[in-house]
């Protein structure tokens, strides 16, 4: 581009600028439509449905050490999860898809996370040191989920 | 008056080197990625008044071309793995927000064809027209002659201005010209815009 073409450009650049400007408001509503936009992709892809920490019926169920949290995923397959002590096993249902491409991860508040693949029925176990805070994140090929951090 | 002028306005009071949206952009990028969550916003503050006039050049009303950036936007948080080179994020957007604009004009077209409202999108809103009306400077002189030009040079030109390295490949994709002839082209559009401004300072 010769300068006097970039000149111009600029000038009209300007023109735009300062004659069709963007409305007062535009950049605060967009700041709030990325927020809330990364708020569900973070938080809400995997909602936490039900845990036994908030039913009577988990004793009776011979779970009394272990804490179980079921998860349900906009796309509409779920994870059950069990926390026990050091031991976390689970299983993804009702997922259309290769198991195998399914990688379990189980986050501390504090930074640290372990990480499993699904065997071929969905079933997973991992060992990992919850205390806390954690937050389950499944990928399934580019599609990533997670859950709230929830008090274990 | 703008975000991305009230920027560069404040830079050059601090005496710093002006800072071009498409690199705040980027550094900002970078910044969110390597997990400083408030640096998006500072991405959506540089890049949403260049979205801005790119949709605008579309032909879009206002209220459309708010739409439009705001699916640019929530396209960019679901998509942004998918940005290879962090460098790009300027011209992953839009692109971005030229395909929705693109789009959107296709739909609307369909919806209602009458001529006057794209007509009247590419005019100023009521209260700038208003001012340019009165004023017989250069950029009132400036206004009248892109007005006078055919619209798909008007089209290039407005989405040429606030790009940082133009994507000629896109670009030829979306305007329906060939790649080749974007640059000649340009040109063109910015002789026509030359010879009216002459035409209108002889009066």
């Amino acid at each position: 581009m010769t300068d006097p073409d970039a000149a111009l450009l600029e000038e009209l650049r300007d023109m735009w600028t300062t004659y069709d400007p963007p409305p007062a408001g535009l950049v605060a509503t967009m700041i709030a439509a990325v927020a809330a936009a990364e708020i569900d992709d973070e938080w809400e892809m995997l909602v936490l449905v039900r845990d036994s920490a908030r039913e009577e019926t988990a004793q009776v169920r011979g779970l009394a050490t272990a804490r179980v949290l079921w998860f349900t995923a906009a796309q509409g397959w779920s994870l059950e999860a069990e926390i026990d002590g050091d031991e976390v096993r689970g299983q993804l249902l009702d997922l259309d898809g290769d198991m195998a491409a399914v990688e379990v991860s189980v986050e501390t508040a504090d930074g640290r996370s372990w990480s499993t693949a699904l065997d071929e029925v969905g079933f997973f176990a991992l060992t990992a040191e919850t205390s806390g805070s954690v937050r389950f994140t499944v990928r399934v090929g580019d599609t990533t989920s997670t859950s709230r951090w929830v008090a274990v | 008056m703008g975000t991305m002028v009230t920027m560069s306005e404040d830079r050059r009071a601090e005496g710093q080197p002006e800072q071009s949206p498409w690199d705040m952009a980027s550094g900002a990028f970078i910044a969110w990625r390597a997990g400083d969550a408030g640096a998006v916003d500072e991405l959506v503050v540089a890049m949403t008044p260049v979205l801005w006039h790119v949709v605008r050049a579309y032909g879009h009303d206002r209220q459309s071309a708010e739409d439009v950036i705001q699916a640019t936007w929530l396209g960019f948080v679901r998509l942004h793995q998918t940005i290879d080179d962090p460098q790009a994020v300027a011209s992953w957007l839009i692109t971005s927000a030229r395909r929705g604009a693109a789009a959107h004009a296709r739909t609307a077209r369909r919806a209602s064809p009458v001529q006057d409202e794209t007509l009247h999108a590419v005019l100023p809103d009521a209260e700038s027209a208003e001012a340019l009306a009165v004023r017989d400077d250069e950029a009132s002189r400036l206004w009248g002659a892109v007005a006078s030009v055919d619209e798909r040079c008007r089209k290039l030109l407005r989405v040429v201005a606030f790009m940082d390295r133009p994507d000629y490949h896109s670009l030829s994709r979306d305007l329906d010209m060939p790649v080749g002839s974007i640059g000649p082209t340009r040109a063109r559009c910015l002789a026509k815009v030359r010879s009216a401004l002459m035409r209108g300072g002889e009066r």
